[in-house]
């Protein structure tokens, strides 16, 4: 808790007053300047009272959905496992809820939250919070690619003529993460995507070995690996690949030339998961030096979007290029350590193509785009 | 760090009408106290629309004309302030007031800023300041209230326009209770705590100086005691002991002093015949204010200085009552004149509402410095007059011999006290109903040893001349007793029965040491600065106050004074001690001694690093989101001991937590 300026003023006039009192002998003067310090102690009182009284709390409350958000094209069933309370998509518009909740049944106030979201500064203040509570809405319109996160969370809390302050700070939150647009690169819509997409594919009913998981209660006993169980103590079966399953590796540029060309890099990296998806497909995606998506996750297209949104500010790691059939990197400059992972795939036996935002050539398929969304 | 944005408080309505309020304030004081009623009402009527247009047109670009017009206002305004003062052509009442007002009332078309609405407040302040010299009763408090409530609205209104509050809006009831809380803290302050007299840099300048001087020669006005002349303005050069009219109850005026004392209007120094005269008219003149540079200094020993504001509330000869003696004083007329005596007169008789002000010393008449003679008694060549004894008697001579006998007659003191003392009691009586001097009698003697009745005259008549009959020199002073005199609200009320006279008598190295042989009065007439630990307050419990009786029976507690009060603060310091100890103990046994220091630890990591663990965040997510620096090793260790005793309920011992604390320091 800290005095303010505006304290200091009022002692100085009381104070100054009452020193003319002393030489005027007008004995109201007194009376005045102990008044003035009197209302300094009892504001010193009231904003202790006040700021154990007062919390704060910043939610998302509701999304609106632009023009080009996939969100509408999107089935039913995808949203099943989505971030609630909707996913939020590069230019949609958020609404945000700044609450202020009392304890002790008791109104509080004055009290003022503010916080930098998005990079814009919100601030929202009453000087009094009702016993229910007391809430603000804030628009935020379009929002970027990226955590949306409140930082700088502060709640000043004092008194009503402003001589105390008292302010707390709050760890930084997480809002939701906007995802990055997307949309089908296909030219048409195949069959077997339409009954492929999203079904429940079992896993480990293919003829390449995927790998080895531990036991699960139903688990055919023919498929149990042994020497592995035997080497674990525990059962261990092996999972193999369905036919026809496409895993391709999406292999990004750790240094995009401008935070357009990155936007662009995680829209165009979107879609084509969305496409392997729909097909039945699984996806992984890396970037040179950066942690990769989990296989776990290869399945689950929020998860992927939630990789591209954070995309490049992804937790260090050191690994190499994950194992995939089909390989897919998006550039922003020709060249780079994702074009040399790509080329050293296709080296191997996988398939191998690109995509570069901006200008040049480069010794693989490619196709050269802007940065303008849709293409 | 960031600071809260400036407030925008030229936006809220709500603070304009405070600051409005303050105003109001102000002009409700001085048309209560001050009583005039035209001014205030008129520039509330105007600085009411005013501030509204204000509010409304703030974003409005400068206006040029506006403001030439308003500055031509302003000028118009400093015109009626010096012809009001000067000339009293406007009555003279409180001109600076009114200059205030109208100040407020034509700039209120242009408040723009927060500076013009703190300048407005600023300038109700002096208003009620103004108000508060004039403000004789605690009726004035709620008006002191009301200001600081508006003040305290307006700061409000600011505040919550600076938080982005969309409304104004407070906790009605926690905001009233802290409140309430201040201004029982604030009164009981007022009441109870010492008021501090300050040394004044002068006197009070509350009235302006009109332009109003002497005519011919001094005046010698007489007082209300005295024989009712043919005189219509009831002034004469004597006091006529024969004579004396019926002194009611009405208020003469009001004295605003911090130290109770006695008022000295006129000295007399020759009596012939049962009349009293003063052989020397002539003066010195002087300006309005007279600073003590111009004065000559006062004799003895003193113990400091004090101001004394006069309201005079009727109509009154033109004599400038103040005690004795005087370092500077300010009358607002264009000349004031001091008698040889020391005395002061106006040039034109006191009307009703006029204002002065005092600075005077206050010598150190207590016995023990009075015991102490420096220098001579006036010479009997040069002053003939004070030891004149007149036609007393030699049957009171030897009254005055019988009365002081034992006494060395070199202890001036003693021999002044044993007179003083021995008038003032039995079988002398103090009453102003009193039948004629029988024709051919000796006023004193008559007095002295058949009637022993008599009031104020009387007895220092008779004291004067036995006095004189001794030796020592002595004189005969009118004016007015104290009066009601409140410690509090440090202000006398001063009715026509105080007009009293008392006796001056000389002391080598003291000058004229005022002594009062009228019984109910205390003999050593001195003023003395209130005891105000044991008066404060109480003294307003004991009905007719008379100078010295509460202080002589609540100020010989002395030290003993201060008791109650020291013992209060040392319960309050004791409860609050013990309270918090016991918080203390309770807090640390509750929990094991591990996690008492661990936790408290803990929290001097937080301090040291300047940022506080958030509520919802766990140790490991603030360890891993501040950047510890040195003390990264260390916060990692007391984050798992924390963890540790969090989760699995195992602190650390005593000696581990020694290990900890060590390294942090």
């Amino acid at each position: 808790m800290r005095p303010t300026w505006r304290l200091l003023g009022a002692l100085v006039l009381g104070a100054v007053i009452y020193l003319y009192g002393a030489t005027s002998e007008v004995a109201w003067l007194f009376l005045f300047g102990l008044l003035l310090w009197a209302a300094a102690l009892a504001m010193l009182g009231y904003t202790r009272w006040n700021s154990r009284g007062v919390a704060a709390s910043i939610r998302l409350l509701a999304v609106e959905s632009s023009p080009h958000s996939p969100s509408p094209d999107l089935p039913e069933s995808a949203f099943r496992d989505a971030p609630l309370p909707a996913p939020v998509f590069e230019g949609d518009t958020v609404e945000l809820e700044l609450a202020l909740t009392v304890t002790g049944g008791s109104a509080r106030g004055p009290a003022r939250l503010a916080t930098d979201i998005g990079g814009r500064q919100l601030a929202a203040g009453s000087g009094l919070v009702p016993a229910a509570g007391w809430r603000r809405v804030e628009r935020l319109e379009p929002v970027r690619r990226g955590s949306l996160a409140a930082s700088g969370v502060t709640l000043d809390t004092g008194d009503p003529l402003g001589f105390f302050r008292h302010r707390r700070r709050s760890a930084d939150q997480r809002l939701a993460v906007v995802l990055p647009l997307f949309s089908s690169l296909a030219t048409s819509v195949q069959v077997r995507e339409l009954e492929s997409a999203f079904t429940a594919v079992r896993p480990g009913h293919g003829n390449d070995l995927y790998g080895v998981r531990e036991y699960r209660a139903g688990d055919p006993l023919r498929r149990i690996h042994w020497r592995t169980s035997a080497r674990r103590g525990e059962l261990v079966v092996r999972e193999f690949e369905p036919p026809g399953l496409r895993i391709v590796g999406l292999l990004l540029d750790p240094t995009p030339a401008t935070p357009e060309a990155a936007d662009q890099v995680a829209r165009l990296a979107a879609s084509e998961a969305w496409d392997c998806l729909r097909s039945g497909g699984r996806v992984v995606a890396w970037c040179p030096g950066r942690e990769a998506t989990r296989l776990d996750e290869s399945r689950s297209l929020w998860s992927i979007l939630e990789w591209l949104a954070l995309y490049p500010d992804l937790p260090v790691d050191p690994s190499g290029p994950p194992r995939v059939m089909d390989a897919i990197a998006f550039l922003t400059r020709p060249g780079g350590p994702a074009l040399d992972a790509l080329q050293d795939m296709q080296s191997r036996g996988a398939g191998a193509r690109a995509w570069l935002v901006g200008e040049g050539e480069l010794e693989v398929p490619y196709q050269a785009v802007g940065t303008e969304w849709p293409l | 760090m960031k600071l809260l944005p400036r407030s925008p408080i030229e936006d809220s309505g709500v603070a304009r009408a405070f600051a409005f309020g303050t105003f109001a304030v102000g002009c409700l004081a001085i048309a209560v106290y001050g009583q005039t009623y035209l001014a205030p009402a008129g520039t509330l009527l105007v600085a009411a629309p005013g501030y509204i247009y204000s509010h409304r047109h703030r974003h409005d670009p400068p206006d040029r004309i506006r403001q030439a017009v308003i500055a031509g206002l302003v000028f118009a305004c400093l015109a009626y302030f010096v012809f009001d003062s000067v000339l009293a052509l406007f009555g003279g009442n409180l001109p600076q007031a009114n200059f205030v007002m109208l100040l407020v009332a034509v700039t209120s078309f242009e408040l723009r800023t927060r500076r013009n609405l703190y300048s407005t407040m600023w300038m109700s302040l002096a208003l009620l300041y103004l108000a508060a010299v004039f403000a004789w009763d605690v009726a004035f408090a709620p008006i002191v209230l009301a200001w600081l409530l508006c003040l305290g609205g307006f700061w409000t209104a600011s505040h919550l326009k600076r938080i982005g509050a969309p409304r104004f809006q407070v906790p009605r009831v926690p905001l009233a209770a802290a409140l309430v809380a201040a201004v029982a803290l604030g009164g009981g302050a007022f009441v109870l705590l010492p008021q501090p007299s300050a040394r004044p840099a002068g006197p009070l300048i509350v009235s302006l100086p009109t332009y109003v001087s002497f005519r011919g020669e001094l005046e010698n006005p007489a007082l209300p005691l005295v024989e009712f002349g043919a005189d219509p303005s009831g002034s004469t050069a004597n006091i006529n002991l024969r004579y004396r009219g019926r002194l009611g109850d009405q208020v003469v005026m009001y004295v605003r002093t911090g130290a109770p004392g006695y008022w000295r209007g006129l000295v007399f120094d020759s009596y012939q015949k049962g009349i009293w005269t003063a052989t020397h008219s002539e003066g010195q003149t002087f300006r309005a204010y007279v600073d003590a540079r111009q004065l000559p200094p006062p004799q003895g020993p003193q113990l400091g200085s004090f101001v004394q504001v006069y309201r005079i509330v009727q109509p009154m000869p033109g004599v400038i009552y103040a005690a004795a003696p005087v370092e500077s004083i300010y009358y607002p007329a264009a000349e004031i004149r001091r008698d040889y005596y020391g005395d002061w007169r106006a040039p034109a008789p006191h009307a009703a509402g006029t204002t002065y002000s005092v600075v005077s010393a206050l010598p150190d008449y207590t016995p023990g410095s009075l015991k102490k003679l420096a220098g001579q008694d006036p010479s009997p060549a040069v002053y003939p007059q004070y030891y004149d004894t007149g036609s007393l008697s030699e049957r009171a001579r030897a009254l005055a011999r019988q009365l002081t006998a034992g006494i060395d007659p070199a202890d001036r003191y003693e021999l002044v006290m044993a007179l003083t003392r021995k008038l003032g009691s039995e079988p002398y009586r103090y009453s102003q109903n009193l039948s004629r001097v029988p024709p051919g009698q000796d006023p004193i003697d008559w007095f002295l040893f058949d009637a022993k009745v008599g009031y104020c005259e009387q007895f220092a008549t008779a004291e004067t001349l036995l006095l004189r009959s001794l030796g020592v020199p002595a004189r005969l002073v009118t004016g007015y007793s104290t009066g009601e005199y409140n410690p509090t609200l440090d202000q006398s009320v001063v009715r026509a029965r105080d007009a009293h006279a008392w006796v001056e008598a000389y002391f080598p190295g003291h000058g004229w040491v005022p002594v009062d042989p009228s019984p109910g009065f205390d003999p050593l007439a001195a003023t003395r600065f209130p005891n105000r630990w044991a008066t404060s307050g109480l003294a307003r419990l004991i009905p007719h106050l008379t100078i010295g009786a509460p202080g002589a029976a609540l100020g010989s507690l002395g030290a003993l004074a201060l008791g109650p009060g020291l013992a209060a603060l040392l319960i309050v310091l004791v409860a609050a001690s013990g309270w918090l100890w016991t918080r203390r103990r309770r807090l640390v046994r509750s929990r094991s001694p591990g996690e008492f220091q661990l936790l408290r630890l803990y929290e001097r990591i937080q301090r040291r690093l300047r940022r506080r663990r958030g509520p919802a965040e766990t140790p490991s997510e603030y360890e891993h989101a501040i950047v510890a620096g040195e003390l990264a090793e260390l916060l990692s260790d007391v984050t798992a001991a924390v963890n540790r005793g969090a989760y699995a309920e195992r602190w650390p011992s005593p000696a581990d937590m020694e290990e900890l604390t060590a390294r942090l320091s």
